[in-house]
């Protein structure tokens, strides 16, 4: 091992050593706590909803009062107390251990920061329709959308957004349609895009958009990025947790789903001696 | 078009997929008691009595055979062991291990000292989650000159201008410089006679990058000695969050006693709101 004898520059570390700088904000101890420029007792409490002020923090910008109440509704729709739901049962699962509502609450959200549900397949859905909208302004149709991504998938419509585990259909999206037509929202592009996906996988596939694809293709149209999105809904799926470690919690302990030893099937190796 | 295509909604109805009607595992057999189905009389890890590997191996070939199911070789429980002392511990200056001294001093529940720290070994820079990559990286390239392979890394790879190079998953600057100790318990590693091929290449590589003020990283010298011990690229990411738990949890219980006040909280002066 030859290592250079030279004084290595330290300047980077030295600076971010000597003081800590925030880009949102603080506690000005006397003063107020600052937010985004926004004076958080002055500014927000008592007039921005508790929403507006988690996208402020998620992203660094307070979104109008009407579409934090959007965000809101979805947070409803993805997050329901039932313990077969993979999040959800990890709640049951710590309320029947008798642990901490809080560690319950949180193991089940860092479930759902998951490839297969939850929040981050809100990145690919965000991507492919951000994507698609570009693909499509310049000339690509509809069929030829699918087909291309479909194709990546050997011909299957793995397209995320669209389809959905265990179920057909998603009862959430025209709860969100109400939503969004209650709350003066229009059609934008991005979620006319989506809707036309859905006709074509429905008529090739036979499968529907899904609430992803819903909620992807409408905050597209309010210009924001896949992280963005991803970033607003990292605790999406918590109160169904909390729901369900309640409901084993407040049981006696054990309670939740014990299984007998022969329960549990054994494909392993043959007993066998050290 | 929305009401148009909420008429043609499908009705929501459960897909037929064949779900397991138990849980299966290769792992681990518990025998019942006769007396009560819940209660294990005996329980074999792939396939030896946990009794009998309690009474005969030690921790180490223990914790290979949960993960590799079988036991390993003398050569291999030797670097394996080798491998759980050398990142036992983060250290003190680790942003896991200050999770866990911030957890700890803030009276956090004990139980979640641990929890609270390994979220934070998981992150993709210098933890754990740029271990699986480092495993890919190594093993992709394992079969080529290192350096070559070393001079298209310096050639393609664009040192940034502020903050550490990540030059290859598992290799790069730390704070600016070559990472010492990494460099050190790489090269213990590689006396060992259950040395594998990654290791060694890494190790030439390292030292190809040496010039540039990069080399092994931590998580690049785990990468490479898990990978030769036939661990998949995933697990490799979770065990070194495993191998790292002691140290992180070691800091975080020395600080549970410790009033509040003997931690930095730093003064409103070196506190620096940015604004636009």
């Amino acid at each position: 091992m030859s290592l250079n004898q030279t004084k290595q520059d330290t300047t980077f570390w030295d600076k971010y050593r000597e003081k800590t700088y925030s880009r949102r904000g603080g506690w000005v101890i006397g003063k107020g706590v600052f937010n985004c420029g926004y004076n958080m007792m002055n500014d927000l409490v008592g007039d921005a909803s508790y929403m507006q002020v988690l996208v402020l923090n998620a992203i660094g910008r307070l979104p109008e009062r009407r579409l934090a109440d959007w965000i809101e509704a979805v947070y409803i729709c993805l997050s329901w107390p039932d313990s077969r739901i993979w999040c959800n049962q990890i709640g049951a699962l710590n309320g029947t251990m008798q642990t901490s509502v809080t560690s319950a609450t949180v193991a089940g959200v860092l479930a759902a920061d998951s490839r297969g549900y939850g929040s981050k397949p809100l990145i690919d859905g965000v991507t492919f329709i951000q994507n698609a909208l570009i693909d499509f302004n310049k000339g690509l149709s509809v069929e030829q959308i699918v087909r291309n991504t479909c194709a990546k998938y050997g011909g299957k419509p793995s397209i995320t957004g669209y389809a959905r585990p265990l179920a057909k259909g998603d009862e959430r999206i025209e709860a969100m349609e109400r939503v969004t037509k209650n709350l003066g929202f229009s059609i934008d592009p991005h979620l006319k895009l989506a809707y036309q996906i859905e006709a074509e996988l429905q008529a090739k596939f036979s499968e529907d958009m899904n609430i992803n694809g819903y909620v992807s293709a409408f905050l597209s149209d309010h210009d924001l990025t896949p992280m963005e999105i991803y970033q607003i809904f990292s605790i999406v799926v918590n109160s169904g947790v909390t729901a369900c470690y309640m409901d084993t919690y407040d049981r006696p302990a054990g309670a939740f789903s014990p299984l007998q030893c022969e329960d549990i099937e054994y494909q392993g190796k043959a007993a066998r001696e050290l | 078009m929305v009401i148009q295509m909420a008429q043609k909604k499908a009705k929501v109805a459960r897909r037929d997929d064949q779900y397991a009607k138990k849980i299966s595992t290769k792992i681990w057999h518990e025998q019942p008691s006769e007396q009560n189905p819940y209660i294990a009389q005996q329980s074999r890890c792939h396939g030896y009595d946990l009794v009998e590997l309690v009474k005969g191996r030690s921790y180490v070939e223990v914790l290979y055979l949960l993960f590799r199911s079988e036991l390993p070789t003398k050569e291999e429980a030797e670097i394996f062991e080798q491998l759980l002392i050398s990142f036992i511990n983060p250290g003190p200056r680790h942003p896991a291990t200050r999770s866990a001294i911030v957890a700890g001093v803030g009276k956090t529940d004990p139980v979640h000292i641990l929890p609270i720290a390994l979220s934070t070994l998981g992150g993709n820079f210098q933890g754990a989650g740029e271990v699986e990559p480092a495993v890919r990286f190594l093993r992709k390239n394992a079969k080529k000159s290192p350096k070559e392979v070393a001079l298209k890394l310096i050639e393609e790879s664009t040192k940034p201008a502020e903050g550490d190079w990540s030059i290859a998953p598992g290799f790069g600057s730390y704070y600016g410089g070559v990472d010492l100790m990494a460099q050190q318990l790489a090269q213990q590693l590689a006396t060992l006679p259950g040395c594998g091929k990654l290791l060694m290449w890494g190790d030439e590589l390292s030292n190809e990058l040496q010039s540039q003020q990069v080399g092994w990283l931590k998580t690049g010298v785990a990468a490479a000695v898990l990978a030769d011990l036939g661990f998949l690229p995933f697990a490799c990411a979770a065990l070194y969050q495993l191998i790292s738990a002691p140290g992180l949890l070691a800091h975080g219980l020395e600080y549970c006693k410790k009033p509040m006040t003997s931690y930095p909280f730093p003064e409103d002066k070196d506190y620096v709101i940015e604004s636009d």
